[in-house]
């Protein structure tokens, strides 16, 4: 993921310089807007792009959006990411890596996304594994959006006999 | 059972008190007020930490807090005492208060839990007020321990040109594989929408307003790693229960706050020490720093207090792992993962195919890293190289094995290892015909020839640098040298790394031009270039500059000369302790004194010590020779 396209996402999921977003992306509504993020569709954003990396640079992926005691804004309650969007915020701001350490069959990123799932540790080299194996489906589904991944990945765990048997958040 | 109870019923009648609950108040506030002030609680340590107070110079106290929202009495910024007084008168009420819109109990919570604790609140008589939002807040951490955070320094951009420090609040059953999933508490300016690159010399005045937020750390991993390739450095730090539950009471208050943000001392290292200081009052970190504060001066300091530190562990920037893996490779296959990145084809390859499919696994695993690398640093990546990283990976996805850990070694070592910031430096020498001794003081920070430990290799900043000079036989004693700032920054380029280098040096020197034997010059110079990395004898690195450069020295015909030339050079390591640099520079000036120059310099250092330094230099500018021997300290 490139900064640009991390700082637009980091724009449209938390609302910081929400009126481009929403100019740019007219589905997504107030709230988390997680459900609507495509990736597909930021491939001709040059133009927004560079004013949310303005807005972001050294802001450091906007304070106003992890604020300590800032109130609620978007995905965020004074600075943490609401629990119920924990596990989709997680897979569309880390989607590059995601992909990455599913090819390769392991990674941080994928052994944090199966915590957030609810994977036990001891299940998570049979994560690995599946994921990898499902490889292409899963990437397809990434693209479409973050929270088709997480229903894939939900999904493929429920008729797998090994991971089946965790309990899944 | 009962308290909660008895809570809830006394925040039912708090909003409308009778007569005689309001006379009590009254009393009580009274009665905290004189036990405070018998107590001197407004001149404690503790009280200060909270409101942020310094002694100014002539006595007394000012915050360095700039939101007025913080203070609870209008002279609170000031007078440590009217801010306790209105601060107790506050916690009677539920009334919103501070830019997170709070009672004051919640909104100022690590100072309603010392009062309390100091002047044994009377529940009955102050009712304590349920905090919701800050119990969501803190049990959301799930905290175990804090780490400190550095991200190393990143020349390319002036704003993190000293590196970074921030804290990570570890999560209790946290492993190395989900740490990234904790929240970061990080202290930044808030840079405005389109302030273009002015914004540098704002931020050096104090001009932003610098908040704390709790980014998650995956993506200030994502920011530092991926996107700026910087190593970063992790320090677990021991503090007990108590101190944690300090600690993260004092960042939630902050919440309210603000701080002009100056980027020399009140910068992201000295407002998050705050919050130590506050966790553990004996520390007493923030009083080391006076004038400026560096990042990695704070970890130097952090790792120096006993116990304080119980782990440190690295994790290298994407650039680091590709050098390394390319570094594990034999030429051969280097060259093959280099060809699957420009040209997929090369996977049905015969070489490629004949490989173990461990071996594969490893050259497409640097094949992505090199790709994502190529299209997270450009402005406008190709579509074909991510077309080629999703080949690659569906291509190692097939493989159907794991990758294999690979532990990187980092280039730099662990900052506090490193040299201290300011350097003074005496020596003598010949220039000419004459003899001289001389004594340097340069406030900051690292040159070429410095020891290289625990700095970015091969990047200079210099700042702030005054050496003063007796001629015996002139029998002069002049300022020989100035530097203002003197930036030099060597990216070495090879298959995989692009970067150019590039210096810019502001500053005065001394010297020998037409009828004047010791002339005051001033200079701006600036240049651009590459570099190439070699390891003949231990580790080489040859550079040339294209360069411009324009002078003022009564010397000059015209006063002033303008010219252009070019550098080359080479900095060489020839054992741990001895480094040796070579430059040879050609400059012609067409502006103002037409003339020209060639000069050399060749300059060695030896390393007695961590802060102790020899040095043998050479410096020829046309018909000018210049040798100095000196001994430098680091403190």
């Amino acid at each position: 993921m490139s900064k640009k396209v991390l700082l637009l996402a980091i724009a449209v999921l938390f609302g910081s310089q929400a009126g481009l977003a929403m100019a740019s992306n007219p589905d997504t509504g107030p709230g988390c807007g997680l459900g609507k993020l495509a990736w597909g569709e930021y491939k001709g954003q040059k133009e927004i792009a560079p004013q949310v990396l303005q807005a972001t640079t050294n802001g450091s992926f906007g304070s106003s959006t992890f604020g300590i005691s800032f109130g609620t804004s978007g995905c965020t309650n004074d600075g943490k990411i609401m629990s119920e969007h924990k596990t989709t915020t997680f897979a569309s701001l880390n989607l590059d890596a995601l992909t990455a350490e599913m090819a390769q069959g392991q990674g941080e990123h994928l052994a944090s996304l199966a915590t957030l799932m609810g994977v036990p540790a001891e299940r998570h080299a049979a994560f690995f594994a599946m994921t990898q194996e499902r490889y292409t489906s899963l990437v397809k589904a990434g693209e479409a959006s973050p929270v088709a991944l997480v229903k894939s990945l939900n999904d493929a765990i429920a008729s797998h006999p090994v991971l089946a048997q965790a309990s899944v958040r | 059972m009962l308290l909660p109870f008895l809570a809830f019923l006394a925040c039912l009648f708090a909003p409308v008190p009778s007569d005689a609950q309001h006379s009590d108040r009254e009393l009580y506030l009274k009665q905290l007020i004189d036990q405070a002030e018998q107590a001197k609680l407004a001149g404690q340590r503790e009280w200060l930490l909270l409101l942020h107070y310094r002694k100014g110079l002539f006595g007394g106290y000012e915050s360095e807090q700039d939101d007025p929202g913080f203070f609870l009495s209008p002279n609170g910024k000031t007078d440590p005492s009217a801010e306790l007084a209105a601060t107790l008168a506050q916690f009677f009420s539920a009334e919103l208060v501070g830019r997170s819109r709070q009672p004051a109990q919640c909104a100022f919570i690590a100072r309603y839990h010392w009062l309390k604790e100091q002047l044994q609140f009377d529940p009955t008589r102050l009712p304590p007020l349920s905090c919701e939002r800050f119990d969501r807040w803190y049990e959301d951490f799930e905290v175990q321990s804090i780490s400190l955070i550095f991200p190393s320094a990143f020349l390319n951009n002036p704003a993190s040109m000293f590196g970074h420090t921030l804290f990570r609040v570890d999560q209790k059953g946290q492993t190395e594989h989900t740490r990234i999933l904790a929240y970061t508490i990080n202290y930044a300016a808030q840079v405005p929408p389109n302030a273009g690159p002015i914004y540098p010399i704002k931020g050096i005045f104090g001009s932003y307003k610098g908040y704390f937020s709790t980014i998650p750390y995956y993506l200030k991993v994502q920011q530092y790693r991926d996107i700026e390739n910087r190593d970063i450095w992790e320090y677990r730090l021991n503090l007990t229960e108590h101190q944690l539950r300090r600690f993260l009471m004092h960042a939630w208050e902050l919440g309210n706050a603000y701080f002009d943000y100056f980027f020399f001392k009140e910068n992201c290292s000295y407002h998050i020490l705050a919050l130590l200081d506050y966790a553990d009052p004996d520390l007493h970190l923030t009083d080391e720093f006076l004038f400026w504060t560096v990042p990695a001066d704070t970890v130097r300091l952090v790792v120096s207090k006993p116990g304080l530190v119980s782990d440190i562990t690295y994790r290298p920037s994407r650039s680091t792992v590709i050098k390394r893996k390319r570094e594990s490779l034999p030429a051969a296959e280097r060259d093959l993962a280099h060809s699957i990145t420009q040209d997929i084809g090369e996977l049905t390859s015969p070489t490629f195919a004949q490989l173990v499919p461990a071996k594969q696994a490893f050259l497409l695993d640097l094949a992505s890293d090199y790709l994502r690398y190529r299209i997270e640093t450009t402005d406008s990546p190709k579509p074909e190289w991510k077309e080629r990283n999703r080949a690659v990976l569906t291509a190692r996805s097939q493989l159907r094995i794991p990758s294999e850990e690979f532990t990187v070694r980092p280039f730099a070592r662990q900052p506090e290892l490193g040299h201290k910031m300011h350097r003074v430096a005496v020596g003598g020498g010949w220039r000419n015909n004459d003899t001289f001794e001389e004594a340097t003081f340069r406030g900051g920070y690292h040159d070429l020839l410095d020891p290289e430990v625990g700095y970015t290799p091969d990047a200079q900043i210099e700042m702030a640098s005054i050496t003063v000079r007796h001629y015996n036989r002139a029998d002069q004693t002049r300022v020989e040298r100035a530097t203002l700032l003197n930036l030099l920054s060597l990216s070495p380029i090879d298959s995989v790394f692009h970067a150019p280098s590039w210096k810019l040096n502001v500053g005065m020197n001394t010297i020998r031009h037409n009828d004047c034997q010791l002339c005051s010059n001033g200079f701006l110079s600036g240049g651009i270039g590459g570099a190439k990395e070699f390891r003949l004898l231990k580790r080489e690195v040859l550079f040339a500059f294209a360069e411009t450069e324009a002078s003022v020295s009564k010397a000059y015909h015209e006063m002033h000369r303008i010219g252009g030339g070019g550098t080359v050079g080479m900095l060489a390591d020839i054992t741990e302790r001895w480094k040796f640099m070579a430059t040879g520079t050609y400059l012609k000036f067409p502006l103002g004194d037409k003339s020209d120059d060639f000069r050399w310099y060749i300059g060695s250092r030896f390393t007695l010590a961590r802060n102790w330094t020899l040095r043998l230099e050479y410096n020829h500018r046309d018909r000018d020779n210049d040798v100095v021997f000196s001994v430098q300290t680091f403190f």
